[in-house]
């Protein structure tokens, strides 16, 4: 899976979608994705040709179809969901 | 991780929270968005107007709380300080005279920054930086360029972040000033160059990708990131940061391209063991032939060796050379044909071999038969085009009804896809017989005069094509100019032919036999029922013939007029036969010139008027050789 996370460099929200991210990619995709991490504090431009308009924000590039999610990505559930992961149920 | 979101709360500065918290949202049209917003999960938005992002009031108090007075207590070594009121202008400043740009001068206090003259920055620039304060947001190495007295560019940077007092009302800005040396500016025009280089490439239409002396892609333009629909197999998915080589060698071929031998070029190229790699490859499916080029050139960044490798769809030119080759294949087929016939069917053969047709016929037109008939054709090997060419050897057509008759009527190629049980023509249609779907006439004509119509039928899917291809069309009307053209000229030949036959029977009835000689008026040639024998005459002249009646002064007289090259008629002469009996004869010749202009000889006829036993015949006219 390839994602972008447009986050704001020490901003609180963007700091907790990054943690929460990374504990959804450990937990269920064990290695198989590849993150970009844009500061939009830095490369604004970037997040405006990507059609961002808030941060954090995160864009699932593929496989398709692509989603994006805009806030901190608290809600696991709601990202697993949007991002098409299938969850085992025990 | 699962905290529950905090609500948005309202902006302590002293702008209303709630009108900010309505302008934010005014930007922010996504209803998903919108109420990440709502429940405090967003940090910042980016505005699309100044292209920067604005950072929301918890994240920016966030971020100052996290490091009060970060820009003075930093580690950024800078030469001086300044502070600007609620309006933006300088209150206070602290740095030496020579800081650089004029801000070490105490002439700015009371103005603001777009009030000083700075010439790297433009009314929208200022207008960005404007929508930035007026969002309280921090800014950093605002770069700041002005021509100092001396004439010398001066560079500055300048950061800030807003000032609140103990309310959180808002005062202003502070911030720190650095001096840029005369390396980082150079620097800052080489990244105006390189941007400026790059919004070039990405204005270029052709797919560009910059690969680094590794081969990862540093850079690709605008064009290769539409690539991987256009030119599928040509790895045009690797974006930056990813190895085109790498993405070549596990291409495993799928694509058609040979991955292996393109990594190879590539690398040599990037290692400068050659200027330019090229790679051209063609993809062929049932709608369309497609060919792009793979170029790899190597250029040099500040001393690192890379490679720029573009993507170029040549389809369009190698069609164009495709159609320009069939038009040269076909001329070539009718120069060399020796008959209608063979030409034709030659023709038909190129056409169907090279455009993918399955057939083709040429149907001659008489006009005042008011018919097209079926004289020539080729189909490909198989049992349904071949049964269907045998039967309909010898077909007829109306001129003046279907597509045939069309073609005829319009002079324009006609193109037909399936086949209409109730028309008129359904023989046309090879579709009915073996489930092909198309079929194409077009006129055969010389000087605008429609001599016939040549018509073929194939595939569906390449009829479609082709009807939309206005350069086929123009192959098309240049092969029906041809072969119009060379049923002219084997028409004329064929007239030739009938004349010179016709000119042959006159010359045999109206002589006993003509001959030829060389340019000593020997005797090269004798045909006919002449008074010797050819093969005893040849060689000699006709002075010189065995029993002719010697008479010297007239011959004499003869020869000086064919030593002038003149023509000579009803010269007569005599000739004693075995049986004594006098025979007389006229000769007519005419001298013979090569294409030069060269004498070569003479040519003539030979006609006996008649003969006296036992008598000499006497001279019969001025121009007479008699004995």
């Amino acid at each position: 899976m390839e994602m972008v996370l447009y986050v704001t460099q020490g901003g609180p929200n963007s700091i907790q979608a990054l943690a929460n991210l990374d504990a959804i990619c450990r937990e269920h995709l064990q290695g198989n994705f590849r993150l970009e991490v844009i500061d939009v504090l830095q490369f604004p431009q970037r997040a405006l040709a990507d059609g961002i308009v808030v941060t954090p924000s995160l864009a699932k590039v593929s496989p398709a179809p692509g989603v994006r999610i805009a806030g901190n990505l608290s809600d696991q559930g709601s990202v697993l969901r949007a991002l098409g992961i299938a969850v085992k149920v025990p | 991780m699962n905290s529950s979101p905090a609500p948005i709360r309202p902006s302590s500065g002293a702008r209303p929270a709630h009108g900010f918290a309505k302008t934010i949202l005014r930007l922010v049209k996504n209803p998903a968005e919108r109420q990440a917003i709502e429940s405090g999960q967003i940090d910042a938005i980016v505005d699309a107007a100044s292209g920067s992002a604005i950072l929301l009031p918890d994240a920016q108090r966030a971020l100052l709380a996290r490091s009060p007075d970060a820009l003075e207590r930093s580690d950024v070594a800078h030469d001086g300080s300044w502070i600007q009121d609620a309006e933006g202008r300088f209150t206070s400043h602290f740095a030496p005279a020579q800081a650089g740009a004029g801000l070490g001068d105490g002439a700015i206090l009371g103005k603001t920054l777009w009030e000083l003259g700075f010439d790297n920055l433009h009314d929208t620039d200022w207008q960005a930086h404007r929508q930035l304060l007026a969002w309280r947001a921090p800014f950093r190495d605002l770069e700041l360029r002005r021509v100092d007295i001396h004439g010398r560019r001066q560079y500055v940077a300048l950061s800030g972040e807003p000032l609140f007092d103990e309310q959180q009302r808002f005062l202003g800005y502070r911030g720190i000033l650095r001096q840029i040396g005369v390396r980082r500016a150079i620097e800052l025009q080489q990244f105006e160059h390189r941007r400026a280089a790059w919004a070039a490439l990405d204005a270029v239409s052709i797919p560009v990708c910059v690969l680094d002396e590794t081969g990862i892609a540093v850079l690709v333009n605008s064009a290769w990131r539409r690539a991987p629909c256009d030119l599928p197999g040509f790895q045009a998915g690797v974006r930056e940061g990813d190895s085109y080589l790498d993405a070549c060698l596990a291409d495993g071929g799928a694509g058609g391209m040979d991955g292996a031998a393109v990594a190879a070029g590539i690398r040599q190229v990037i290692g400068g063991e050659r200027r330019q790699f090229r790679y051209e490859l063609a993809v062929s499916d049932a709608c369309a032939r497609s060919c792009c080029v793979l170029e790899a050139s190597a250029v040099a960044e500040e001393g690192r060796a890379c490679a720029v490798v573009t993507l170029t769809d040549i389809s369009r030119a190698k069609g164009i050379e495709r159609l320009l080759s069939l038009e040269l294949a076909v001329a070539r087929q009718l120069a060399e044909a020796a008959e209608v016939g063979l030409g034709l069917q030659a023709a038909l053969r190129v056409l169907c071999d090279r455009l993918g047709w399955d057939c083709g016929r040429f149907l001659r037109l008489d006009r005042a038969a008011g018919l097209l008939r079926q004289v020539e054709s080729w189909g490909v090997p198989g049992e349904a085009v071949q049964g269907f060419l045998e039967r309909s050897t010898g077909l007829e057509l109306r001129q003046d009804a279907g597509l045939a008759g069309r073609v005829v009527q319009s002079g324009q190629a006609v193109w037909d896809y399936g086949a209409a049980p109730d028309r008129e023509d359904s023989s046309m249609a090879l579709a009915q017989e073996i489930g092909a779907g198309g079929s194409c006439l077009f006129p055969a004509s010389h000087d605008g005069e429609i001599l016939g119509v040549l018509a073929f039928s194939g595939a569906l899917v390449g009829m479609l094509v082709g009807a939309s291809d206005e350069r086929l069309m123009q192959t098309l009307r240049s092969v029906g100019d041809q072969v119009g053209g060379f049923l002219q000229r084997m028409r004329a030949l064929e007239d030739l032919r009938c004349s010179e036959t016709r000119y042959r029977s006159f010359a045999e009835i109206s002589s006993d036999w003509h001959w030829e000689q060389d340019p000593e008026f020997r005797f090269t040639r004798i045909v006919g029922s002449g008074p010797f024998g050819a093969a005893s005459a040849l060689g000699l002249t006709h002075w010189e013939l065995p029993d002719i009646v010697p008479l010297d002064a007239h011959w004499a007289e003869h020869r000086s007029r064919l030593a002038a090259h003149w023509s000579f008629c009803d010269v007569e002469f005599s000739m004693d036969d075995a049986k004594g009996n006098r025979h007389r004869y006229l000769i007519s010749g005419v001298p013979v010139f090569d294409a030069a202009g060269v004498y070569v000889g003479y040519r003539g006829t030979g006609l006996e008027i008649g003969h006296r036993p036992g008598e000499l015949a006497h001279t019969a006219g001025g121009a007479g050789v008699a004995g």
